[in-house]
């Protein structure tokens, strides 16, 4: 059986307007804590 | 332990446990209640119930003191986790909840044939049937060393606990009471953190702390140079690291199972999403408490080793008794000019004298090389001494700490956290081993008449296997208790079989023209390749996760487009594994 990974049309997420924009919130977020994890590194590095 | 801690600990497991009990005692009337909780989860259920199957004991035993020793370089394995979150919200969700499964596996007997599902359902079946068992002796060793429990004992215990409340509720009552486990392990470790920064010396503050350790290399957070040697850098956590929370949130039904009780696809999605914004916080925050405890104990004596019951048996052995004094002695002096040249930064830091500090940053260099020398001469006591002990002492810092310097209650409290960690983790892998028992090999392979095959009987049997897979897990414990280097070996394993389950799933999403006898015997060559890989190479498990996904779905696609009899398609939707059959 052929299965197709797109989402029924009627799956809305909350809060935001769009799945995209919750993946890009989640993939954001990872860049923000690499950013600050590598501010931390440079900062206190020996 | 004082009475109020025992107190703590045992009112704490006792009513986490109980109310989950009590919450879920009629999730048993039907398949859908039993295995899947009626799919009734909210988003932070979900999400919540996700987290605690990952974070096992090992997290809160291990991390901390992987921080204290070697900094928090380790944060970079999470890396690829958040994208994983994504792929799987996009891709796999939607999949899983229109085919209305109970298991990953059934997905696979859709989309190719039943072979190929068994198999995938074997390989999970037995890497999660003997890792289990490790969730519980891991706490029950650490705690067996340093409160001198019995492991024997304290796995049973763990164990019977465990295994009533799953076969009790199903999947209900592990997220019910894994609801409280999460709010247990949050509430202690941000108490542990802020009493560490509080037991810092007068004029030591948070920020005086990060500098120290930034500068004794500690804050390692994040190394762009690529190396294929190195374990721990942004590249390998960014493939690696995707790649093994791919297969692990992915295909591992210890996982799928708690975003497949999810209310909606909406509920299971943002579930998902809860865990890859959370994650990475979470785990900085516990490395961070390694971090501060590498700071306090500049200030504070520390043992020549956390390791009690190791350090009693070399101390007790008049051979070693020389060395041994000359070993304490020394340290005696290294820690002393070590928390002299601690105070000395702080204090040409906050009077932001830079050739002080950087004198003093010399001095403190210079010290911490003398102690790692002398822990090696340690180890080395260690090794002639007593050639089977285990001279590693990380796993025994944070709740030696927990132990000696933590007001009563509180230290009630931290074990409860461990021992919360260790059943919500292995609670989810019991629960997915009895559905996947259930669902894909009793469900297709029985005999008996399909009108007999209820719902009532399913749970029966599926009870039946928990309780089979709970007693297996903890007599591997025990088991495990007798074998050095088994956990390390079972640890591994893990990765040995994810690669190729992964490979396969790859393949059922993204190859649809492949068939499944391709897919079948890619996998089981792939398998075999990997296995005799780790036998014959030196290549770090973490890229079997990789190696064995790419190499199932290009021999995949390579007996698809030699073989021209490769036709054993996807069966008819009344063989699916949607129906009782």
């Amino acid at each position: 059986m052929p299965v197709s990974p797109m989402p029924p049309p009627s799956d809305k997420p909350p809060l935001l307007p769009s799945w995209r924009a919750w993946y890009w919130l989640v993939l954001g977020a990872l860049a923000v804590e690499v950013a600050f994890f590598t501010y931390l590194t440079r900062s206190f590095a020996p | 332990m004082s009475f109020l801690d025992w107190l703590v600990l045992g009112g704490t497991l006792l009513f986490i446990v109980g109310y989950g009990t009590w919450r879920t005692r009629r999730a048993g009337n039907s398949l859908d209640g039993y295995l899947l909780g009626g799919r009734q989860a909210r988003w932070w259920g979900v999400g919540l119930s996700i987290m605690a199957t990952q974070a096992s004991a090992v997290t809160f035993l291990s991390l901390p003191g992987q921080a204290y020793a070697d900094g928090m370089r380790f944060i970079q394995f999470y890396f690829g986790l958040p994208l994983a979150m994504v792929l799987i919200a996009v891709v796999a969700v939607p999949i899983y909840s229109r085919l209305g499964v109970y298991t990953a596996y059934e997905f696979l007997q859709t989309r190719f044939d039943r072979r190929t599902r068994t198999l995938a359902a074997g390989l999970f079946l037995v890497q999660r049937g003997f890792s289990n068992g490790l969730s519980l002796y891991a706490p029950a060793l650490v705690l067996s060393a340093i409160l001198g429990w019995d492991t024997t004992l304290t796995v049973c215990l763990l164990g019977a606990v465990m295994i009533t409340y799953t076969v009790s509720g199903g999947t209900r009552a592990v997220t019910v009471t894994q609801q409280g486990q999460m709010a247990v392990i949050f509430t202690g470790m941000v108490v542990a953190g802020y009493l560490l920064v509080h037991y810092l010396p007068a004029g030591v503050g948070f920020t005086d702390a990060l500098h120290v350790a930034g500068r004794m290399g500690k804050l390692n957070l994040v190394d762009f140079n690529f190396d294929w040697e190195n374990r721990y850098n942004f590249w390998t956590g960014m493939t690696g690291g995707l790649f093994l929370a791919l297969s692990y949130f992915g295909t591992d039904q210890s996982q799928v199972q708690r975003y497949l009780s999810g209310q909606s696809v909406t509920q299971s999605r943002l579930g998902l999403l809860l865990n890859g914004l959370v994650k990475v916080p979470m785990q900085f925050g516990i490395l961070l408490i390694g971090v501060l405890l590498f700071v306090f104990y500049l200030f504070q004596p520390a043992p020549l080793s956390f390791n009690r019951p190791v350090y009693e048996q070399v101390r007790l052995s008049s051979a070693a008794a020389p060395e041994m004094t000359r070993l304490e002695k020394e340290y005696a002096q290294v820690q002393q000019a070590q928390q002299e040249a601690a105070t000395a930064l702080v204090a040409a830091r906050h009077a932001q004298d830079a050739p002080s500090q950087a004198q003093a940053e010399q001095r403190l260099q210079t010290t911490q090389a003398a102690a790692a020398g002398l822990r090696t001469d340690w180890k080395a006591l260690v090794q002639r001494t007593a050639p089977t002990a285990d001279a590693k002492d990380t796993d025994y810092v944070f709740l030696s700490f927990v132990l000696r310097y933590l007001p009563q209650g509180v230290v009630g409290l931290l074990l409860a956290v461990v021992l919360s960690a260790a059943l919500g983790s292995a609670s989810s892998g019991l629960n997915s081993l009895g559905s996947t028992t259930v669902i894909d090999l009793y469900r297709p392979f029985t005999r008996r008449p399909l009108a007999l095959c209820t719902d009532k009987h399913l749970v029966r049997v599926s009870r039946g296997a928990t309780v089979g897979w709970g007693l297996l897990g903890v007599g591997f414990a025990l088991f495990a208790a007798r074998m050095e280097n088994l956990i390390q070996a079972v640890n591994i394993l893990g990765s040995l079989f994810y690669g190729t389950i992964l490979g396969i799933f790859a393949v059922a999403f993204f190859q649809k023209h492949v068939h499944g006898r391709a897919v079948f015997w890619a996998a089981m060559i792939t398998q075999v390749a990997t296995l005799l890989a780790f036998w014959l190479t030196d290549i770090a498990y973490l890229w079997y996760n990789v190696l064995g996904c790419f190499l199932v779905m290009g021999l995949a696609e390579l007996l698809e487009r030699t073989s021209s009899s490769s036709s054993s398609g996807p069966l008819s939707p009344a063989d699916t594994g949607s129906q009782p059959n």
